[in-house]
């Protein structure tokens, strides 16, 4: 059984069609990629993971669960966690309180004060800065916040919407190496890109989204050997 | 549009002019068949707040929210009885002019606040309002201070019936200025700004110079409004155009329907005349207002123009289908 | 100096009054965007249901506050479950519904006790001596309680695991749901605060001036004037524009006659917020 499953899920914003007919599969502990240009729906349909918005159409499995129409909160119990793109933190608390508030839902104190030890430990930086606002920090050390969040909710799948948008490559790479070790601590990862590198040097399978569709889908060897994604992404 | 379409829209257009022609008959024979000069009085006073629930809905479609409109009206109210009671101007002249003083004032406010947000105007329009009412209030014989205003110079010999044709008048002349306006060109502008901002700026839309133009045109009909409603009931008291006066005239546009021009006239009509019908409750009716807004509120969200819309649109598909089927036979 | 001193606790309980009145708009305001208009009714209501237990049902003070603050809390749950939360983002249908609310609680006020106006009485007689400087026992609680109160709240909001919830939505709310925050029921506890608050000063103010239907009117734009000039998202600014408001409507009818000591307040805040218009606290570029 796949750990989050969509059937033919379909997405309006208002009446133009944002994702149509989508059906992927995420196995526990793979890195799945999407990817896909500007505008393809990639970001709606994770929206529609967490139940911010609604689908007009298909649904969507987590675990042996039907997760649509679920409220966000109770998505985020289950352990499907999203960290969103252009991170939403919360500017004007410090950032351990932003790290704490992503546990919001556990309740074992002991369990947070370990998470938030791991959390510390994948990114050293954060410790230094936990006393700063959040929006104080600059926009890598806000990526890790952002995905140290997501981390603090326990995730048993994490989802991660454009992580290297609007950073330097050196830290791309830093992302990079954090989704691997993330991976690695048993956390299945969905990762949606618009920068392709990144998708394939970190996931086992991808799917490609053209306007709100499923165009290729496969492990990565067949992507990166296929021509529409060489044509598309990677400059022939 | 292809052709049967537009030939549908021209048909219900012609019916909402039909409507409109025997709403005004009927409104302009009332006085022949109605004996009680008290339901005339009603009546006037619906034609006034009807003039500055329009001026307010002008306003509104430019995406701003003056939480101060009532204020202006009392601006419109105060300065033409001032000016007709203190310099023995006529009130020919001063209602004119008050409209125009209010304009002035108006603008003066959208101006300062033109390049925020459009919650800063709201809260700018809201604490002027205020302000005002408290100068008024603090203006001693001047005035009338917290005891009201009286003494304002009558027109029409104090005639119900003559004073039911004017404010009638009135109402039908600023009702088409501002419906003119509403589509004209530069009031389609207005309704594209208060949509998206961005898209408006994108293709060259002047926002400020647009949402200042609404601001001026809706602060004139509401001075005038005002100052017409001064001269008919002769004595006004800052009560008023207070806070929640400005209120109850947004809750005229909602109940009406704010999408559609012709909302504000009948939020109006409902909510002066139906509570009105429910005087001898007394204490209690108040409840009846109250019930109107849960209602529109609850069961009517797009107020009564929405409901209608939504009937026509039913009415519409029933005969398609009936024509389908028809057709299939 | 007994005038002197006399302004001073004016100042002080007038401020703390409107403060804990403009922080339980503030929270639903800064989370959700919700204009509450009915806020002021809720303290007028508190006020009317403090009396009605002390006059006629001759609860003792201290008891009957705190039912009026609980039964307004309650309310608070209902307001924001049935008329805030459906029209979440509908400016137009929120503000409606407040007007509905407002009118609705009001006129029950009106028919069940009438338009008089009415004291609730005092809690503790005598004064509290100094030299020749003398000020009621009474004033002095009601004070302290506003103070108490809003040191309270202050530590709410700045440290306990709700408050910071509350904080987080009113910064993000989109990344408050992501992190598994139940913004619901967060929203419903914010009002109910925020309405028990209101309730409270409601009674102390019903104690301190006197208790009118229609007083909620008046309280809900100085709340209005607090939030807007400590700028949207400001918590803390509220105090500052309280403190100021408060020493505005305390001190100007030292100065100045009834009517213009009513004005001049408004006057400095509209030319306030001409000169900062996002106020002086403000996050928002």
């Amino acid at each position: 059984m796949a750990l989050l499953e969509t059937r033919g899920v379909t997405v309006h914003y208002g009446k133009s069609l944002a994702v149509e007919d989508v059906s992927l599969r995420v196995e526990e502990g793979d890195v799945v990629s999407i990817i896909g240009a500007n505008g393809a729906g990639k970001s709606t349909l994770l929206r529609a993971l967490m139940g911010l918005k609604p689908v007009t159409d298909g649904e969507i499995f987590f675990g042996d669960e039907k997760i649509d129409g679920m409220r966000t909160n109770e998505i985020v119990k289950r352990g499907l966690i999203l960290v969103p793109e252009g991170r939403r933190l919360f500017p004007y608390l410090s950032v351990l309180t932003n790290l704490r508030l992503g546990a919001s839902l556990v309740e074992d104190k002991d369990e947070i004060e370990k998470t938030l030890k791991d959390v510390y430990r994948l990114f050293p930086r954060l410790k230094e800065r936990r006393n700063q606002k959040a929006g104080t920090l600059s926009g890598g050390e806000q990526q890790m916040v952002a995905i140290g969040r997501g981390l603090m909710g326990k995730p048993k799948l994490l989802c991660m919407d454009e992580p290297s948008l609007g950073l330097a490559p050196i830290v791309v790479e830093a992302v990079g190496e954090a989704i691997k070790d993330i991976n690695g601590k048993g956390v299945t990862v969905l990762l949606v890109e618009q920068n392709v590198h990144l998708a394939l040097e970190v996931a086992s399978s991808c799917y490609a989204l053209q306007v709100g569709r499923v165009v290729m889908s496969g492990d990565m060897d067949t992507m990166r050997s296929s021509d529409v994604v060489k044509k598309a992404y990677l400059g022939g | 549009m292809n052709a049967l379409s537009r030939f549908a829209a021209d048909k219900t257009r012609s019916a909402g002019y039909g409507i409109l022609v025997v709403a005004v008959i009927l409104l302009g024979v009332i006085p022949l068949l109605m004996e009680s000069l008290y339901s005339l009085h009603i009546l006037v006073m619906v034609f006034f707040y009807v003039i500055a629930a329009l001026s307010l809905r002008a306003i509104v479609i430019s995406g701003q929210f003056p939480l101060g409109h009532a204020a202006f009206m009392g601006v419109g109210a105060y300065a033409s009885g001032m000016a007709a009671k203190w310099l023995h101007l006529p009130p020919e002249l001063t209602i004119p002019g008050a409209a125009v003083f209010t304009m002035i004032i108006g603008v003066m406010v959208a101006v300062s606040f033109s390049r925020l947000r459009a919650l800063y105007y709201a809260m700018g329009s809201l604490f002027l309002g205020v302000a005002i009412i408290q100068i008024l209030n603090a203006g001693g014989t001047w005035t009338g201070g917290y005891s009201g205003f009286s003494g304002i110079t009558p027109m029409f010999g104090n005639s119900k019936v003559s004073w039911y044709y004017a404010a009638l008048g009135l109402m039908i002349l600023s009702a088409a200025a501002l419906y003119r306006f509403e589509f004209s060109r530069i009031g389609t502008n207005m309704k594209a700004i208060s949509q998206s901002h961005l898209v408006a700026e994108s293709v060259g839309i002047n926002e400020a110079k647009y949402r200042i133009l609404a601001v001026a045109i809706g602060s004139f009909f509401v001075g005038l409004a005002g100052a017409g409603y001064a001269h008919y009931m002769g004595t006004i008291a800052t009560s008023s155009y207070n806070f929640m006066a400005t209120m109850w005239l947004f809750m005229y546009v909602l109940v009406g329907g704010v999408n559609n021009f012709f909302g504000p006239i009948v939020g109006s009509f409902i909510l002066i005349l139906i509570p009105e019908y429910f005087r001898s409750l007394k204490t209690y009716s108040p409840f009846i207002s109250a019930g109107i807004l849960f209602l529109f509120v609850y069961l009517m969200p797009g107020g009564f123009a929405g409901l209608i819309q939504a009937a026509v649109a039913r009415v519409k598909s029933w005969r398609r289908e009936r024509a389908r089927d028809v057709a299939a036979d | 100096m007994e005038q002197v001193v006399a302004t001073i606790f004016n100042v002080l309980i007038l401020s703390s009054m409107y403060i804990l009145v403009a922080l339980g708009f503030a929270f639903l305001f800064n989370m959700l965007g919700i204009l509450n208009l009915a806020h002021g009714a809720v303290y007028m209501v508190g006020g009317y249901i403090g009396f009605a237990l002390i006059n006629s049902a001759g609860v003792n003070p201290w008891v009957a506050i705190l039912i009026a603050t609980l039964i307004m809390a309650g309310f608070g749950v209902v307001l924001e479950r049935f008329c805030f939360r459906p029209f979440t983002g509908d400016f137009n249908r929120i503000v409606m519904v407040g007007v509905g609310i407002n009118v609705v609680l009001q006129t029950a006020v009106n028919a069940l006790l009438g338009t008089r106006m009415q004291a609730l009485p005092s809690f503790f007689d005598g004064y509290l001596r100094f030299g020749v400087v003398s000020v009621s026992y009474q004033r002095i609680t009601i004070f302290l309680i506003g103070a108490a109160l809003l040191v309270l709240v202050s530590w709410f909001v700045r440290r306990t695991k709700h408050g910071q919830q509350m904080q987080a939505i009113s910064q993000d709310i989109e990344g408050a749901a992501l992190s598994g925050i139940n913004v619901h029921r967060v929203s419903a506890l914010a009002c109910a605060i925020g309405s028990g608050m209101a309730a409270l000063a409601g009674c102390l103010m019903g104690s301190y001036l006197m208790l009118s239907p229609y007083m909620g009117d008046l309280m809900l734009i100085k709340a209005l004037v607090l939030v807007i000039l400590a700028g949207i998202g400001s918590i803390g600014g509220i105090f500052v524009t309280g403190l100021i408001l408060g020493g505005l409507d305390a001190v100007a009818p030292v100065i100045f006659d009834g009517a213009v000591a009513d004005a001049i307040p408004y006057i400095v805040v509209v030319v306030v917020l001409l000169l900062r218009p996002r106020g002086f606290f403000g996050r928002e570029a």
